[in-house]
């Protein structure tokens, strides 16, 4: 027996003598926060997390950008019913749909990245007691973080509503509380109103970026943070759906409103941003043509996209836009009605809308029935740096999508004074270097482009609403601007209305009770072309837009004889496919007030958190 | 010379005994009659040694007698068998705990090539699914239908004193001796950790001293897939899309008249159009499957080994699937000295497997092949062969990813090749102390490579969303395992009654992983598979990668084991395990693991000694916890990797940092305490055996993936939550039914159990957890409910369909819309509801009522339950003469199977795919005589011609028309179907050579066989086969979606032995 004991104690004790150690296993490949937040290349690696949630087919690669804010009084997704991604462009969809839950999710995804890095990186020691740059650079990443968490907070309100509220890591709230009850989304617009209000202070501008040692690129400057909280604080003080069922604004709209109009006036003041000139160069030349950032600092807010795939790129240019040969979703669709709100040497007309595919030679141009016409400001034949070939199959292009311009800043600012103010000489001067820069026109100087003098408050608005409408459109903002406005309901009827009427070559002028109309000589149905025709004999290389066709959009028109090929313009295949189709298309139909400002909350969150209530009426 | 007759203990002959005389190394064996005779070198005394299969070994001395008359007594029950139980050796007739155990007897009945196959049925409790029909399918093993509900409900596979990951992967059915299953905490508590879910103790087979014998087993066979399934031919398919497009508006779309080149009036052309069943296409093939095994066998005193090399070759229904795989392994023992042994069971295992299969491994439904089997349209046209047809109708960018391909293109344009090699060492030195104190230590090492080349060529899912062109995904994956352990075994008999022996050890585990992960695309197009995997510069590698992830557990283990036996009467056995574990955090790092149990012997009492036809009886009871650790690394930890996600800037990928998971400090040991009562008998001079057991396992801090609220930024966290209770019935019997003396014997073996489990707890004020595992809806369809067994599934309840007596018409608008009080569930099917709308029971609603709504939220209830109430099987050996026959049967009563398939292959939701067979007697909205609109939807409202008309069209219609919405994914009970099956499994009949004949080729035992393996199913399952398990987890188990079908093998082959 001595033996046995001896030897068992032998061997255990030589065993238990590493124990402890042998069984502490760190991770090999992965690590530990303190390696993430250590200095300042890491810690924006984890900030890259947060970012790359903005980017993908879940978010601004595609489905927050091109889904989700469609239908509006402007735009309109693709034909089809089916509860898909067509069915939520035309207000027909249900929990179960199948392009609700990976934005969904991806948007808490990325509130969940940036309370990582909001609850770590005022903690680390290089926050406190780095060298100076190391401090401000640092400090740009803390109010970075703050800043998006915002964002992705924001979206997620307006598409759903009250929900859970979350400022702290996962980690530490998800085992005390793992059912989270929805939120009032007013208390949590109020926390990222605050937040961003801290963020500004942290954040350089965009000319002091160099200074503190960062390369000027597409990250958020202290302009962004300014510009977003305008945004979010117009759509705080303005009309939203309630859990009630009732469409209503808070009775302290006002103060709201005053945020958004110092925020921008902060913004206009500063001379840190400006209008790039050439409208349509800031589209072709830069967004397509894949510049970093513009010298006017105009793009505000780009969302990035690379790598080729649905995490981190884009589809503009494939999943809207022009088809090129043949390849293309074209889900956006500008309406008919659209087309004719802009004047005719608008030059923001033949940028927004682009009413053409292109040939498998890469030249020649197809045109579209007028009901058919596709958004023009993500276009695959206007990539260049470099150009994409026309029979290339790639789908994702690395095309930005922009979050906030700068002439959104200048017309926040406007409607912002002109609530409070009336309109005044500031509010006139923001919309019209809007309008001047979209003629073409020198932005400083007054001219015949300018919305008419001494308007009332009342006017200067329907002024506003209609220039946002050409300055912004398919920018992914004017679903949202009705529904802040309580205009949405009405803008799909009257929008529907008017092609109606076009439907009809009616003599009865088209018009908006709720912004100003259209040009006179562009008014009246029966003075519009009945048939476009465009030029399939001599391709225009390098052409695009207008210069494919034959005749004008104003004038009725005779068939030019051979050479050319005919589409359906203002007729009565207008009612069939738009007023009168088969398949529901156009969202007007499936509109329902008090139900379709929201989406339903996915059915799959809903099943993991019995808390989450669904919105009314889904 | 001596001469002799040897007969069993009935007076039997016996032929082929073996017969040596001691000293001696050869022998001769006994004829067909039992007579032998043998020259002895020398004279006077000698002694023989007499053995053969399952009878006592025998020694006679000669006596100088020249005729013997020898009696071997049968080893039935084979109660003298040595079972290896928790690192040491017990008897059979000593057992406490429950096993159940297959032999090599039974292995050689079965020609299959995985080991998991040859559990299935043969056991009491032990269930082996094949989750598919394919090559290397993951084979499910569950004993007592598997405690965890993690995804982990694998039990321990030990194989010659060694744990190793996928033990039967590894392993050749003809290099095994035994099986042994240990079921309850007498068996397996001393394994602790991961010993929960029971215990597979593999003991391959080892030489003898003697002459080295040679063997040689092989088969070939073919193999048919059993069934396909009906679908439409082209005059029906065409017919329907014709219905489908005149939904909208009452006319015939000119989609429908570009895509199919007619109007209703001249569909009869159709008629004429050949049939292509892309089943019989894409899996109709013949396939066949070789295996050649060799072994030899033998040694001396000092040595004794075997070494075997066996080679398998398959190739699969499926299209350009086939498997090979080369096997070698040794074993052998070496007595250094009287008291120091040392020895090795090692093996290398080459395994490659080709072709993509069916379902993909992520069960994307987007990369689902069986759909185009079924769903790709019925026909070919232009004279196209069906290799490069591609139907013109089928568009590219359909919702939800769901495109159809030519199923023969799409396996064209795919290429895979898995390649696993595997080494196994196993080395140990016994050293024996003193008599009855032995120390052994045993080391296995334990290699697994694992290398996955795809290559996706331009047709495929994955070039399409890479600029469609070739694609390349190339895996490689090493899992190395060091385990060691050290054993003080030591028996102390203090009296001749009693009996001591105790256990002492320590073992440690060391489990590292490593894998790197290549996705690269662009490559030129037609570059071939090969090369692009030989040169993968020539594509662009995607960002991020390549990937390298490493990790390693650790566990250390104490143990220790008391044993004591009163008069061989009375047996008591207790055991303690301690483990610790680097998965969880240090304060919750160990578990200990007690357990103990007791027997009876009651044929050892004076008042059954009388009972003479009892020839065993002991009852025995155990009671033991056991743990369960198997979950990912470090999850206690919050982590960040930096190679899953990016972003630009700049124009430059910049990798981010992000959390691999959503960390829980709280993890720890999984724990599950089983009690077992247990009898066995042996009767009738041991010729009926049997084991009777009733068991109660109750899990707790089950580590569960659970769904979290996704606004926490995770979709699923693992935590320790909820109680599982388990509790059965198991029956084993085992007879030898007839043993005549005109040589024909009748052996059967009879297992069958009940088994039951139920959820008892789930997480803080948590009553029910949905579980998602064919959610394309989105919508959960299995469910976790406290009270409900584990893997319930969950929807709405089928009602049918909606008829023209539903709805209000208006002859004057010809509008239908439905009647007040009618229930109306186009919130599930998102289109209007018309006649012939599928229809859903309304269960209840926000109020607690029916509300005359159908929704997600208040109308579905349970709806299956995917356990049997009974399974079991039957095998019957027969012999007579030469000739030898087995059958087996399986079977499993009275279950559910969700057959996802039937959802998906019977609706329309992508447009101008086909339907199964049962939807030609669906709801016509055209009138098959005259053509003529019935039902037509105008800016969502409902038109139609009148009522009556309506219903005399439809009155013989059986099945609502397909759906056309998301809803169309919705599950609902019509999907949830009975699998209760019979299976004749395998059948095999065998002829052995008469050793007179053999022996001039200097053989010892030549035999002949057939097998048809799986060659009959009785069930009324619509679907390939009820025992489907797509998706690997205890959660949402006998899910039937996608799955690969299985196939019929009729097989020929030889043993030899020389």
């Amino acid at each position: 027996m001595n033996k046995i004991a001896t030897l068992a104690t032998a061997f255990i004790l030589l065993s238990i003598g590493g124990c402890k150690k042998y069984l502490d296993q760190q991770p090999l490949t992965a690590v530990g926060s303190e390696m993430v937040f250590k200095d300042v290349p890491t810690t924006l690696q984890a900030l890259a997390g947060v970012y790359g949630r903005l980017a993908g087919d879940n978010a601004y690669g595609l489905k927050l950008a091109l889904h989700y804010p469609v239908d509006d009084d402007i735009l309109m997704g693709p034909s089809g019913n089916n509860d898909d991604r067509r069915g939520m462009a035309h207000f027909s969809l249900t929990s179960l749909n199948a392009e609700l839950a990976a934005p969904f999710n991806q948007l808490f995804e990325g509130i969940m990245l940036a309370n990582i890095c909001i609850d770590e990186i005022p903690k680390m020691e290089m926050y406190s007691s780095g060298a100076e740059q190391e401090k401000k650079q640092l400090q740009r990443m803390y109010g970075e973080a703050l800043t998006l968490r915002a964002q992705f907070y924001y979206e997620a309100l307006r598409n759903w509503g009250d929900l859970p509220g979350h400022f702290i890591p996962s980690y530490i709230q998800a085992s005390t509380e793992p059912f989270p009850l929805r939120i009032d989304k007013d208390v949590l617009y109020d926390h990222i109103l605050a937040d961003l209000k801290d963020a500004a202070n942290l954040v350089p501008w965009r000319n002091e970026v160099a200074g503190i040692g960062d390369q000027v690129d597409e990250r958020i400057t202290k302009g962004t943070v300014k510009a977003l909280r305008a945004r979010i604080a117009l759509t705080r003080g303005g009309y939203s759906l309630n859990q009630g069922g009732t469409v209503s604004r808070p009775s302290n709209y006002l103060d709201f409103i005053k945020i958004a109009r110092d925020e921008t006036n902060e913004i206009i003041t500063s001379n840190q941003h400006s209008l790039f000139p050439d409208y349509k160069g800031l589209w072709k030349d830069i967004v397509c043509g894949r510049k970093t950032v513009d010298p006017n600092g105009e793009l505000m807010f780009q969302v990035t996209a690379i790598g080729g795939g649905g995490t981190a790129d884009s589809k503009f240019g494939y999943a809207n836009g022009p088809r090129v040969n043949g390849a293309g979703n074209s889900f956006v669709n500008p309406l008919p009605s659209y087309l004719y709100l802009f004047d005719s040497t608008d030059v923001r007309r033949d940028v927004t809308i682009a009413p053409y595919d292109v040939q498998v030679n890469g030249i020649s141009k197809t045109g579209m029935a007028i009901t058919a016409m596709r958004d023009g400001k993500y276009r695959r034949d206007w990539i260049s740096n470099p150009v994409v070939s026309p029979t290339s199959a790639v789908q994702y292009f690395g095309l930005k999508w922009q979050l906030i311009r700068y002439s959104d800043v200048l017309l926040m600012f406007a409607e912002a004074e002109n609530e409070i103010n009336g309109a005044t000489a500031a509010a006139y001067d923001a919309v019209n270097m809007v309008r001047r820069r979209g003629y073409g026109l020198p932005i400083s100087s007054t001219s015949a482009v300018d919305i008419p003098a001494g308007l009332s408050k009342a006017d200067f608005f329907k002024y506003l609403v209609r220039e946002r409408a050409l300055e912004l459109g398919a920018e992914g903002i004017r679903k949202y601007d009705l529904i802040r406005w309580n205009l949405l309901g009405q803008g799909l009827k009257e929008a529907n209305d008017n092609m109606a009427l076009m439907g009809l070559r009616s003599t009865t002028s088209m018009s908006y009770t709720y912004m100003a109309g259209y040009p006179t000589y562009a008014a009246v149905p029966a003075n519009l072309p009945s048939n476009m025709y465009f030029r399939s004999a001599a391709p225009l290389p390098g052409g695009d837009n207008s210069s494919i066709w034959v005749h004008s959009y104003y004038k009725t028109n005779t068939n030019p004889g051979t050479g050319n090929t005919s589409v359906a313009w203002v007729n009565s295949s207008l009612t069939t496919t738009m007023i009168t189709p088969t398949i529901p298309r156009y969202g007007y139909i499936n509109f329902k007030t008090g139900k379709s400002e929201l989406f339903p909350i996915p059915q799959s969150a809903r099943e993991a958190n019995k808390n989450l209530s669904q919105n009314p009426l889904y | 010379m001596i001469k002799g007759r040897v007969t069993d203990d009935t007076g039997v002959p016996l032929q082929g005994v073996s017969v040596i005389p001691k000293g001696s190394k050869t022998g001769v064996q006994t004829d067909k009659d039992g007579n032998f005779s043998i020259s002895l070198p020398g004279t006077g005394e000698a002694t023989l040694s007499f053995s053969y299969t399952g009878h006592k070994p025998t020694s006679v001395s000669t006596d100088g007698k020249s005729a013997l008359s020898v009696q071997l007594e049968r080893n039935a029950a084979t109660l003298d068998d040595v079972v290896v139980v928790g690192y040491t050796s017990v008897k059979r007739k000593n057992l406490m705990a429950s096993v159940s155990s297959v032999g090599a007897k039974d292995l050689k009945d079965v020609p299959i090539n995985n080991v998991a196959e040859v559990l299935n049925g043969r056991l009491a409790g032990v269930t082996a699914t094949t989750s598919e029909g394919s090559p290397d399918a993951n084979v499910r093993v569950r004993i007592r239908g598997g405690m965890s509900i993690t995804g982990n409900n694998d039990p321990l596979y030990v194989i010659d004193g060694v744990q190793v990951e996928n033990g039967l992967s590894a392993i050749s059915p003809q290099d095994i001796q035994s099986i042994d299953v240990l079921k309850d905490a007498a068996g397996t508590a001393i394994y602790g950790a991961r010993g929960a879910n029971g215990v597979i103790i593999i003991t391959t087979k080892s030489g003898k001293p003697g002459r080295t014998i040679i063997s040689y087993n092989g088969f070939y066979g073919v193999k048919k897939i059993a069934k396909v399934l009906n679908v439409l031919d082209p005059y029906e398919f065409v017919a329907y899309q014709a219905e489908r497009s005149r939904l909208q508006g009452g006319s015939d779309s000119t989609g429908f008249l570009n895509s199919y080149g007619t109007t209703w009036d001249t569909l009869n052309v159709y008629k004429s159009y050949p049939f292509v069943d892309w089943q019989e296409e894409a899996f109709g093939q013949t396939g066949n499957t070789t295996t050649h095994n060799v072994s030899a066998s033998g040694g001396g005193k000092k040595l004794t080994f075997n070494l075997g090399y066996t080679y398998n070759r398959d190739k699969a229904i499926v299209i350009n699937s086939s498997y090979n795989r080369n096997l070698f392994n040794l074993k052998a023992d070496y007595n250094i000295t009287n008291k120091l042994k040392v020895g090795t069971s090692s093996r290398y295992s080459n395994l490659n497997v080709y072709g993509a299969g069916v379902s993909a491994d992520n069960g994307s439904s987007s990369l689902s092949r069986l759909r185009n089997a079924i769903k790709y349209r019925p026909y070919t046209s232009n004279a196209q062969d069906v290799e490069d047809y591609t139907d013109p109708s089928v568009a590219s960018g359909i919702g939800n990813g769901l495109n159809l391909a030519n199923p023969i293109k799409l396996a064209n344009s795919e290429f895979r090749r898995k390649t696993t090699n595997t080494y196994n060492v196993t080395l140990y030195a016994q050293y024996t102390i003193s008599k009855n104190l032995i120390f052994k230590s045993t080391l296995g090492i334990d290699r697994n490579e694992r290398v996955d080349r795809q290559f996706f060529d331009t047709l495929s899912p994955q070039s399409k969303s890479n600029n469609s062109k070739p694609f390349v995904t190339l895996d490689t994956t090493i899992a190395k395992t060091l385990s060691n352990s050290n054993v003080l075994t030591y028996a102390f008999a203090p009296s001749k009654d009693h009996n001591f022996d105790f256990v002492l050890g320590e073992e440690t585990l060391d489990i590292k992983t490593e894998s790197h992960s290549n996705q690269n695309r662009n490559f030129p197009y037609n570059v071939t598979a090969n090369y692009a995997f030989d040169h993968l510069d020539s594509g662009a590698a995607l960002p991020t990668y390549p990937r390298l992830n490493k990790s390693r557990s650790t566990q250390l283990s104490f143990f220790g084991k008391i044993g004591y036996s009163f008069r061989d009467k009375y047996l008591l056995s207790a055991n303690l395990r301690m483990d610790g574990s680097s998965k969880f955090a240090p304060d919750k790092r160990w578990g200990y693991f007690p357990a103990g149990s007791v027997a009876w012997r009651l044929t050892k009492e004076k008042f059954l000694s009388n009972v003479t036809f009892l020839n065993e009886a002991k009852l025995r009871f155990g009671y033991g916890t056991m743990g369960n650790n198997r979950i990912s690394d470090y999850l206690y930890l919050n982590t960040y990797v930096n190679n899953t996600r990016f972003y630009g800037l700049n124009s430059q990928v910049v990798n981010a940092y992000v959390p691999s998971s959503l960390p829980n400090e709280s993890l720890k040991w999984e724990a599950t305490v089983n009690r077992n009562w247990g009898l066995d008998l042996s009767l009738f001079k041991n010729r009926v055996n049997m084991s009777v057991d009733y068991y109660l396992n109750t899990s707790k801090d089950l580590l569960l993936n659970v769904n979290i609220d996704p606004t926490y930024g995770f979709t699923s966290q693992l935590q320790n939550i909820g109680q599982t209770e388990n509790k059965g019935w198991e029956f084993q019997f085992n007879g030898d039914i007839i043993r005549n003396a005109q040589g024909f014997n009748w052996n059967a073996n009879l297992n069958f159990a009940f088994n039951k489990n139920k959820v008892v707890k789930l997480g803080p004020g948590q009553t029910e957890a949905p579980q998602t595992a064919y959610g394309l809806s989105g919508a959960s369809d299995y469910m976790l409910r406290i009270g409900q067994p584990l893997g319930t599934m969950y929807g709405l309840n089928t009602d049918g369909f909606y008829t023209a007596n539903d709805f209000n018409y208006n002859p004057a608008t010809m509008e239908y819309t439905l009647k007040s009080g009618v229930v109306d569930d186009i919130a599930i099917i998102g289109a209007p509801i018309r006649p012939g709308s599928i229809k859903f029971k309304d269960i209840s609603g926000p109020n607690g009522i029916p509300d005359g709504k159908i929704d997600l939220n208040y109308d579905r209830t349970i709806i299956g339950n995917p356990n049997p109430k009974i399974s079991g099987g039957l095998n019957q050996q027969f012999n007579y003469r030469n000739w030898d026959m087995s059958l087996f049967v399986n079977f499993m009563l009275d279950f559910d199977v969700y057959n996802a398939n039937r959802i998906e292959f019977t609706n329309s939701y992508s447009p101008n795919s086909n339907l199964l067979g049962i939807m030609k007697d669906r709801w016509r909205n055209i009138d098959p005589a005259t053509g003529e609109s019935l039902i037509w939807l105008n800016s969502g409202k409902v038109y139609g011609v009148a009522p009556d008309r309506l219903s005399s069209v439809n009155a013989n219609a059986q099945i609502w028309q397909p759906l056309i919405s998301t809803g169309a994914f919705t599950p609902h009970s019509w999907a949830i179907e009975d699998g209760s099956f019979l299976r004749f499994n395998n059948l095999t009949i065998g002829y052995t050579l008469p050793v007179k004949s053999v022996n001039s080729f200097h053989m010892s035992k030549l035999r002949f066989y057939f097998t048809a393996n799986n060659f009959a199913i009785i069930t009324s399952y619509s679907g390939y086969d009820p025992e489907v398990s797509v998706r690997n987890d205890a959660r949402t188990p006998n899910l039937d979606y996608s799955a690969y079908p299985k196939s019929r093998s009729y097989i020929f082959g030889v043993n030899a032995t020389f």
